[in-house]
């Protein structure tokens, strides 16, 4: 039933344009061949993907929205939380 | 058919029956009683659409006895049958008055909406995903291209819940949709696209393609076409055909034999 799920998923993740991200392998804990190399190769195709399209969105528009707090001057703490969001992303 | 339902409610087949009535020019659904048996004489057919299973599940959930009479069109049907599925109601407290539905080669005529999307302007052709298309349509694009399509879409959403509250096969007490730790309250739009495409995994095996939601969202999201294509992938990867089935959907069966291999990293 996983590999049905996971095969659904990855599907709708396609159609939704964030295909290859999503990956689904069996591995024992007798495998440390194996896990190396799946875990090599995921690594090197999510590289080769680029960063998560994603990513920042919402960190960005935090950022955009703590710093029109901070533009109205509603409190000084928040400019630490811009640096840190700006940092993150 | 009038008739017909009068003599339910005074045998006492139906406890209450649900219907459209013209109330100053408008088709609304209406609760049709034995006690008001004279309402009955204004009940019609009508060219408007809602969810009136929803009305009955409504009702069951607080009176689990009570019997039920409505009109169904075949969308009614089919989610009629999905809430059979899910135990929402009971097929033996349920009597319909099937009314004429969507043309076909055989009838040109429909009692029906119709709920036709229409076609997108030129900039949400530009930037959008446009409301008339069919799922195969969107891949003439590339993935970058598929999400910026779809984000622009979403972003539009004012998270208004109209899709979840038309929608006549969602029926949790508890909406994952409305739970302040997964969904941020007070921002707009929601977290997009996780808000949409959880409504889309919870529609797999359940939508049924009646088109309301679509109908009801207020920035036209193409909701009927993300539901169509999740359910198609029910089609492909669950051979589960939703609505026209009483089998269990899958998403509700924990094993199953196993008929697929997991797909290879090299294969996208």
């Amino acid at each position: 039933m996983t590999v049905k799920r996971i095969s659904f998923l990855q599907d709708l993740l396609a159609f939704m344009g964030l295909e290859g991200r999503l990956h689904l392998e069996w591995i024992s804990s007798a495998e440390a061949q194996k896990f190396v190399q799946v875990i090599t190769d995921f690594t090197e195709k999510i590289r080769m993907l680029g960063p998560n399209p994603l990513r920042g969105r919402r960190g960005f528009q935090k950022a955009a929205e703590l710093k029109a707090a901070v533009g109205l001057g509603k409190n000084l703490t928040i400019q630490h939380k811009v640096e840190r969001v700006k940092n993150e992303c | 058919m009038n008739a017909e339902v009068k003599r339910w409610l005074e045998e006492g087949i139906v406890d209450l029956f649900l219907g459209y009535k013209a109330v100053m020019g408008h088709c609304l659904p209406h609760c049709f009683v034995k006690e008001k048996i004279e309402e009955v004489d204004d009940l019609i057919v009508g060219g408007s659409r809602y969810a009136l299973e929803k009305i009955a599940t409504h009702i069951t959930a607080s009176k689990p006895d009570i019997k039920i009479g409505m009109l169904a069109r075949d969308c009614n049907q089919r989610a009629l049958n999905v809430l059979y599925i899910w135990n929402q109601l009971n097929p033996d407290q349920i009597r319909t008055v099937n009314v004429n539905c969507c043309p076909s080669n055989l009838k040109e005529h429909g009692d029906c909406s119709y709920l036709e999307p229409q076609s997108a302007g030129i900039f949400k052709q530009q930037v959008g995903v446009d409301n008339t298309w069919r799922p195969g349509d969107l891949e003439d694009y590339d993935q970058s291209q598929r999400l910026s399509r779809w984000m622009y879409e979403f972003q539009k959403c004012i998270k208004c819940y109209g899709c979840r509250n038309i929608c006549p096969v969602c029926f949790c007490r508890e909406c994952s949709l409305e739970h302040p730790e997964l969904v941020e309250t007070g921002a707009l739009p929601p977290e997009v696209p996780i808000f949409h495409l959880v409504r889309a995994v919870h529609m797999a095996g359940r939508c049924i393609d009646c088109g309301l939601c679509e109908d009801a969202c207020p920035v036209d999201i193409p909701l009927r076409l993300l539901y169509r294509k999740v359910n198609e992938i029910v089609v492909d990867v669950f051979g589960y055909e939703t609505g026209s089935t009483s089998a269990q959907s899958p998403f509700s069966i924990v094993g199953d034999k196993v008929t697929l291999a997991p797909k290879s990293l090299l294969s996208n």
